[in-house]
């Protein structure tokens, strides 16, 4: 077959620029489009140190606390941006030993537990949980700051017509009906202190035989509304819970503990910029609430906003940056 | 290593992990069941438009065109919008909307294989098939069928194996087979999960190879067999 060698060279060369080119723009991590936000009055001069990369999980509330953090510091001078990532702690665990990122907005009873092999060492306290959880990060090179008051712990959810049906408010009501009803979360329930194991071990419920796994979050939340299932493990600071008018059951043994946000980083960020980093930080964490996490969701699942808008908002009105 | 060795041991020493609901048994009988479901469903709707169109000669650039744009259209996709219309046709999740996307998978490569085994069945033969009296039926049955069979049976193990390793999306809404143990393993950062589901459907996938391979001297007719070095191997090409 004929063919003409300048058009088969000229093809070449064009894929491989377009490889080289697309190679070349991977190294920048893909936030969610150019910052708006404001470059407003001069602020001191960041600190020289390395770049931060925070990296978001692939849910919306992650993705909001990324960019609000990120806004905060790039504000503040610091050179930021956001790594995206998928919705395991053993990627995020990755992500940090790669240096992918060195920076993410975490839970503290969650993360301790999954560091801790489901020891069950997590509290009702956050600052004794996150203290325990220092102590397995540091073996990672990693360090936490101070935790949030902004909780957001497993939720488990049912619809009016099963809270009627059964009588079920609480947890403890779905006592005795676990042949009557499927529970649906994610995987990693059968193993997650906070889901099946804790369900047994404190409330005496088990859910072993009647579990379907599923992909947290839209997942979940079509098996629910279709009743594919009838209890639904979603997090607690999730805004469709209400918008639908489903029914969070009440945590009346305390089985959820100090699922409090809590960002962890790598010590040689904490080292590199000290306490004034350290400080602003704490501040934007300190002024997180749980009720302002769950208006914050709202805003992403149910008026789909961006979350780089919803961040720029909340640090606008906490006075945090000039929206 | 040792940790994750001694733990791989344990499980695979382990009865309950191959037998009850859960085990390794269970879900590979699903796994293999939904495929071969998938397949022939596949097979039952890309083959005869498939071989009439070869055998017509005509529309084939278009429907293959079409048929590689559902190629090119990922089956994770496919099982995420199926999702919710599934549940709307009150079919739930996990089976059916795996069940689409896992048919949509394999469609493609059987048409477009089947198509082009027809179609290149040699002029001569199909002329010299007229010239006897044949009709357009019996042209297709007697002669361009067989002699396309290579092709035909080939398309048809590729498909099979893409749909054996693709059938672990399942796991992602809510259904069983291998996938299962990936899905779960990732989620509880349990390795020997994550390794006995990788290495499962890999098994699975050889296998279904071999089964097809296997297949080929009761589905090829004899003639176009080829001895090579005393083995069986069909004239076609993937």
């Amino acid at each position: 077959m004929r063919y003409h060698r300048k058009g088969v060279i000229g093809a070449i060369a064009l894929v491989v620029g377009l490889v080289l080119a697309a190679c070349g723009s991977g190294d920048d991590a893909e936030g969610p489009g150019t910052t708006g936000s404001a470059d407003t009055t001069e602020t001191t001069a960041a600190p020289d140190g390395p770049a931060i990369t925070i990296g978001a999980q692939d849910f919306g509330e992650s993705a909001i606390l990324a960019e609000v953090y990120r806004q905060v510091l790039e504000n503040a001078g610091y050179e930021v941006s956001i790594q995206p990532l998928g919705g395991f702690r053993d990627i995020v665990l990755g992500a940090f030993e790669g240096g992918d990122i060195n920076f993410t907005p975490e839970y503290a009873a969650s993360m301790l537990e999954f560091l801790n092999e489901q020891q069950g060492e997590a509290t009702g306290d956050a600052e004794e949980t996150t203290e325990l959880l220092r102590g397995y990060l540091s073996e990672l090179g990693l360090v936490a700051y101070a935790p949030s008051p902004a909780i957001d712990t497993n939720a488990f959810v049912v619809t009016p017509e099963t809270s009627e049906e059964h009588g079920i408010s609480a947890i403890s009501d779905l006592a005795g009906h676990e042949a009557d009803l499927t529970l649906g979360g994610p995987p990693d329930c059968e193993t997650n202190p906070f889901c099946i194991p804790g369900l047994q071990d404190v409330y005496g419920i088990d859910f072993s035989g009647s579990f379907t796994p599923l992909d947290a979050g839209s997942v979940t939340v079509q098996a629910l509304e279709a009743g594919e299932i009838d209890v639904a493990v979603l997090f607690s600071t999730s805004g469709i819970i209400a918008d639908r008018g489903w029914i969070l059951l009440e945590d009346d043994q305390s089985m959820l503990a100090a699922d409090n946000v809590v960002p962890v980083l790598t010590e040689e960020l904490d080292q590199a910029y000290g306490e004034e980093f350290r400080a602003l930080v704490d501040e934007v964490s300190a002024a997180m609430t749980t009720e302002d996490l769950t208006e914050l969701n709202r805003q992403f699942d149910i008026e789909a906003r961006d979350a780089e808008d919803i961040a720029l908002d909340w640090l606008t009105e906490n006075g945090f940056v000039d929206g | 290593m040792s940790d994750f060795l001694s733990e791989l041991g344990a499980f695979l020493a382990d009865p309950d992990a191959w037998l009850g609901g859960a085990g390794l048994l269970v879900r590979t009988r699903d796994h293999v069941l939904l495929s071969l479901f998938a397949i022939g469903v596949a097979a039952l709707i890309a083959l005869p438009p498939a071989v009439w169109l070869g055998h017509r000669r005509r529309g084939g650039v278009v429907v293959g065109a079409l048929v590689n744009v559902g190629r090119a259209i990922p089956s994770f996709g496919i099982l995420a919008l199926m999702l919710p219309i599934s549940l709307a046709l009150g079919l739930g999740i996990g089976f059916w909307p795996t069940f689409v996307a896992l048919v949509a998978l394999a469609m493609p490569p059987i048409f477009t294989n089947t198509y082009t085994g027809v179609v290149e069945v040699d002029p001569a033969v199909t002329e010299a098939a007229r010239g006897m009296g044949m009709t357009g039926r019996q042209l297709v049955r007697r002669t361009e069928l067989p002699l396309a069979m290579p092709v035909i049976w080939t398309a048809l193990r590729v498909s099979a194996v893409q749909v054996v390793a693709t059938a672990t999306l399942g796991a992602v809404v809510g259904w069983g087979g291998l996938g299962r143990y990936v899905i779960d393993g990732f989620a509880q950062g349990n390795d020997v999960y994550v390794f006995i589901g990788g290495v499962s459907v890999a098994l699975l996938a050889i296998a279904t190879d071999l089964a097809f391979s296997f297949g080929e001297r009761f589905v090829l007719p004899k003639g176009t067999h080829h001895r090579d070095r005393g083995e069986l191997t069909s004239s076609a090409a993937v």
